[in-house]
C-alpha cells in the first residue's frame, strides 16, 4: 500500500506537467487518505474513519460516511482523518493506529470489519467506535448503525409497480416486467431487493421482477451487459443495488431509453432524465449524528436503528416525470411503514 | 433453449469479447517479437482513465480516445525500454506496470475528480448500426447499436492478421521473436522491431481500456478492468499467439460471460455461473485445444554485443 502510494506520488510529479499542460483547472477540493481535513479545527475532538476495501470512491457507504465526517468537520469543528484499507489485513492495524493516537471516535465502515472492531475496541476502552451495517452488542464503547434498507427498497418498488401498471411514462413497454441488478447476494444488498419485491407485489401484483447478480461491485461493463439483457427480456425499470457496477446499469438504461432507480446515495445527478428516484441509505447523516452524540456527551452504545421513521433511509430526488398521484400513494405507504401498519421483511423471496 | 436464439445473448457475446480481443491481439504483437507482456491489465487502465479524463476536459470523446491511446502507448514504451534496453525480467516488469497503473489511476481519479467519480456529462463514443447487415435476422444483433469500437476491433482483427502473417515487416517481427541472432545476422534491427511490437501492443491494449470506459460507458472507476487484461493473456495463449485465434478465444470467453448472465434466472447459482469464463480459461491453458507453443525467443532479452 505504501509503495503504491509513493509510486503514485512520483508518477504524479512526472505526469503533472502533462496535466497542467491541458490548461484546465481540476477541482482539487477533495481530501486524500491520511491527511487531516478541512479548515482550522475549533476543537481537539478527533474522528478517524477507516474504509473497507471498497475505498472512498465506492459510490456507496464509504463515500457517504466520509461525507458525514466532512460535515462534522465543517459544522462541529472536529478534526477528521481518513485511511483507506487496501486489504482485509489492514482493518485491525488501521483501527488500532487511530485509537493509539488518541482519537475520540473511530468509524469502521462496513460489516466486513466486524471481527476487527470486536478485537480492537476492548483494547482501547477510552476510544469510541462506530461500525456501519453490522450489529455489535455488549461492548460499552461500540455503537452500531443498522439501516432498514428494506423499507426504502419497498417504497421504490411500490413506485416502480405503480408506474409500470399505469404504463404512461414515455418509453415503457407493454410487458409487465421490472429488473434488478445486484452486486453480490449479501444482506446489505438483498435487504434492498427484498423490499423492492414486496413493494412491487403490493402495487402491481402481476408484475415479474427479474433479479440478476453481477458478483462484483466494480465491473461497470458487466453491469451494463446485465442491464441490456434484462431490458431485452422486457424490463423497463431497473433497480440497481450494485455499487460501481450499478453505474453501468444506469448508463445502459439511459442509452436504451428506459428507467433506472439509484441506490445508497441520491444518484439523480448521474442521469437526471433516466433516474426515477433513489433508495437512499443515510450513512452520511447517521455518521454525522453519531459524531454529534459523542461531541455532546450523549454517546449510546449498542445498536442504533436508522429507518424511515428517523429519516435514516428514504427516497432521493423524485423525477418530475413521476405523476403526483403516484408520489402521493408512495407517501401514504411510507406513512403506513412508519406507523407499523406495514412491516417489510429483509429476506428475499 | 430459447436462450441461444436470443439475439441479445449474441450481442452481449460480441460486446464482452472486445475488451479481451484487443489486449489479446496487443499481447500477440508483443510476444511475437519476443517480449513477454503481462502488462495489458495496467495499460488498459491507463487507456481507460485518460480516455475519460481527456474526453471530459476537451468535450470530445474522439480526442479522449486518442489521448487514451497515447498514454497507453507511452506506458508501454517505458515497459519496452526496460524490457529491451535494460533486459529486465519481463514478468516482474509487467507485474510492476500493472500495480503502478492501478495505483496511479486510482490516485488520479481521487485527486482530479474527487470521490464522487468522473463527471456524468463526459462525452461517450457513439454507437452505430450497420445499415444492411443489421437487418439480417440472426447475425443482425452483432451489427445493431454496437459501440463504434466494436467495428474498429473487427477491422483490427483482420488487419493485424494480414500484417503479421502476410507482410514483409510482419515476417521480420516474427523472426526476431523466434531467432533474434539469425535476424540480427540478416541485418534486421532486433531492438527496433521489438519496440514496435510492444508499443503496437500497448496501443491496442489501451484501446481495449478505452472501449470499457468510453465505448460502453462514459466513466472511469477504480480497477474497472476487473482482471480482463489477464483473461486476455489466456485468450492470446488459447489463440496460439495469432490475432484470429485470440479473437476466437475472446468470443468464447465473451460467450461464457453472456451465457452466465442469461442462465441466472434458470435456477443456477450466480456464483457458479460467474466462474464459467475462468473455468474455460483453466481448460484452455490445460491444453484443451492442443499444445500452443510460444515464439521460441519469447521472454529472452537480446543483447546485440556491440
Amino acid at each position: 500500500m505504501r509503495i503504491q502510494m509513493v509510486a503514485s506520488a512520483a508518477a504524479v510529479l512526472t505526469f503533472g506537467a502533462l496535466l497542467t499542460g491541458c490548461g484546465t483547472a481540476a477541482n482539487n477540493d477533495t481530501n486524500n487518505a491520511g491527511n487531516t481535513t478541512g479548515a482550522a479545527p475549533k476543537s481537539n475532538f478527533k474522528v478517524g474513519l477507516v474504509t473497507d476495501t471498497g475505498g472512498l470512491n465506492d459510490h456507496g457507504f464509504n463515500f457517504l460516511s466520509n461525507q458525514g465526517l466532512q460535515q462534522a468537520v465543517k459544522q462541529l469543528g472536529v478534526q477528521g482523518a481518513v485511511v483507506q484499507s487496501q486489504s482485509a489485513n489492514d482493518y485491525v492495524p488501521n483501527l488500532q493506529r487511530f485509537a493509539r493516537q488518541g482519537y475520540n471516535v473511530v468509524i469502521a465502515v462496513g460489516f466486513l470489519m466486524d471481527d476487527a472492531v470486536k478485537q480492537v475496541a476492548p483494547q482501547y476502552p477510552n476510544t469510541k467506535f462506530l461500525i456501519i451495517d453490522d450489529p455489535i452488542q455488549g461492548i460499552p464503547n461500540v455503537t452500531s448503525a443498522i439501516f432498514n434498507t428494506e423499507q426504502c427498497g419497498y417504497l421504490v418498488g411500490a413506485m416502480a409497480g405503480l408506474l409500470e401498471k399505469q404504463g404512461k411514462l414515455p418509453g415503457l413497454n407493454s410487458k409487465n416486467m421490472l429488473g434488478v441488478v445486484g452486486g453480490q447476494a449479501i444482506p446489505p444488498v438483498t435487504s434492498y431487493i427484498a423490499g423492492f419485491q414486496q413493494g412491487v407485489a403490493k402495487t402491481d401484483p402481476g408484475a415479474t421482477v427479474e433479479v440478476k447478480f453481477a458478483n462484483s461491485f466494480s465491473d461497470q461493463a458487466l453491469g451494463s451487459q446485465i442491464a441490456q439483457q434484462e431490458i431485452n427480456d422486457g424490463a423497463d425499470i431497473l433497480f440497481q443495488v450494485a455499487g460501481g457496477t450499478g453505474v453501468g446499469v444506469i448508463n445502459a438504461a439511459k442509452s436504451k431509453h428506459v428507467y433506472a432507480i439509484g441506490v445508497d446515495a441520491d444518484q439523480a445527478y448521474l442521469a437526471p432524465d433516466t433516474i426515477l428516484t433513489s433508495a437512499v441509505k443515510g450513512v452520511d447523516t447517521s455518521t454525522f449524528d453519531v459524531i454529534k452524540q459523542a461531541v455532546n456527551h450523549q454517546w449510546k452504545s449498542g445498536i442504533q436503528y436508522f429507518d424511515l421513521k428517523n429519516n435514516g433511509v428514504g427516497l432521493g430526488t423524485v423525477n418530475p416525470k413521476v405523476p403526483q398521484d403516484v408520489q402521493k400513494q408512495v407517501d401514504q405507504l411510507a406513512q403506513q411503514i412508519k406507523n407499523g401498519t406495514i412491516t417489510v421483511s429483509p429476506n428475499m423471496k | 433453449m430459447n436462450i441461444l436464439t436470443n439475439a441479445q445473448l449474441w450481442a452481449s457475446t460480441l460486446a464482452m469479447a472486445v475488451p479481451l480481443a484487443l489486449p489479446a491481439i496487443g499481447g500477440t504483437f508483443s510476444e511475437r517479437t519476443g517480449v513477454v507482456n503481462i502488462a495489458m491489465e495496467g495499460i488498459m487502465l491507463m487507456g481507460a482513465f485518460f480516455g475519460v479524463a481527456f474526453s471530459y476536459w476537451t468535450g470530445s470523446a474522439w480526442v479522449g480516445l486518442l489521448c487514451g491511446l497515447i498514454m497507453g502507448g507511452l506506458l508501454s514504451a517505458v515497459f519496452a525500454w526496460a524490457a529491451i534496453r535494460l533486459a529486465a525480467d519481463q514478468v516482474v516488469l509487467g507485474m510492476a506496470i500493472n500495480i503502478f497503473a492501478a495505483g496511479l489511476t486510482a490516485f488520479l481519479l481521487d485527486t482530479i475528480f474527487g470521490f464522487g467519480g468522473t463527471p456524468p456529462q463526459t462525452p461517450q463514443l457513439p454507437t452505430l448500426s450497420i445499415p444492411v447487415l443489421s437487418s439480417i435476422p440472426f447475425i443482425g444483433a452483432f451489427f445493431t447499436n454496437q459501440s463504434v469500437l466494436v467495428y474498429v476491433m473487427l477491422v483490427i482483427v483482420v488487419l493485424s492478421h494480414w500484417f503479421l502473417f502476410h507482410t514483409r515487416i510482419g515476417l521480420r517481427m516474427r523472426s526476431v521473436g523466434e531467432n533474434p541472432l539469425a535476424a540480427d545476422t540478416a541485418g534486421l534491427n532486433v531492438w527496433r522491431l521489438r519496440y514496435a511490437g510492444v508499443i503496437i501492443g500497448g496501443v491496442l491494449s489501451a484501446l481495449g481500456g478505452v472501449y470499457l470506459s468510453l465505448g460502453i460507458l462514459n466513466s472511469f472507476d477504480v480497477n474497472m478492468t476487473n482482471g480482463r487484461g489477464y483473461i486476455a493473456l489466456a485468450a492470446m495463449i488459447f489463440g496460439k499467439w495469432t490475432p484470429l485465434g485470440s479473437f476466437a478465444a475472446s468470443l468464447l470467453f465473451g460467450f461464457a460471460t453472456a451465457l452466465g448472465i442469461a442462465l441466472q434466472n434458470h435456477g443456477i447459482s450466480a456464483n457458479l455461473l460467474g466462474m464459467l469464463p475462468y473455468l474455460l480459461t483453466i481448460l484452455a491453458l490445460a491444453g484443451l485445444v492442443g499444445r500452443s507453443k510460444a515464439p521460441a525467443a519469447d521472454g529472452i532479452p537480446y543483447n546485440p554485443q556491440r
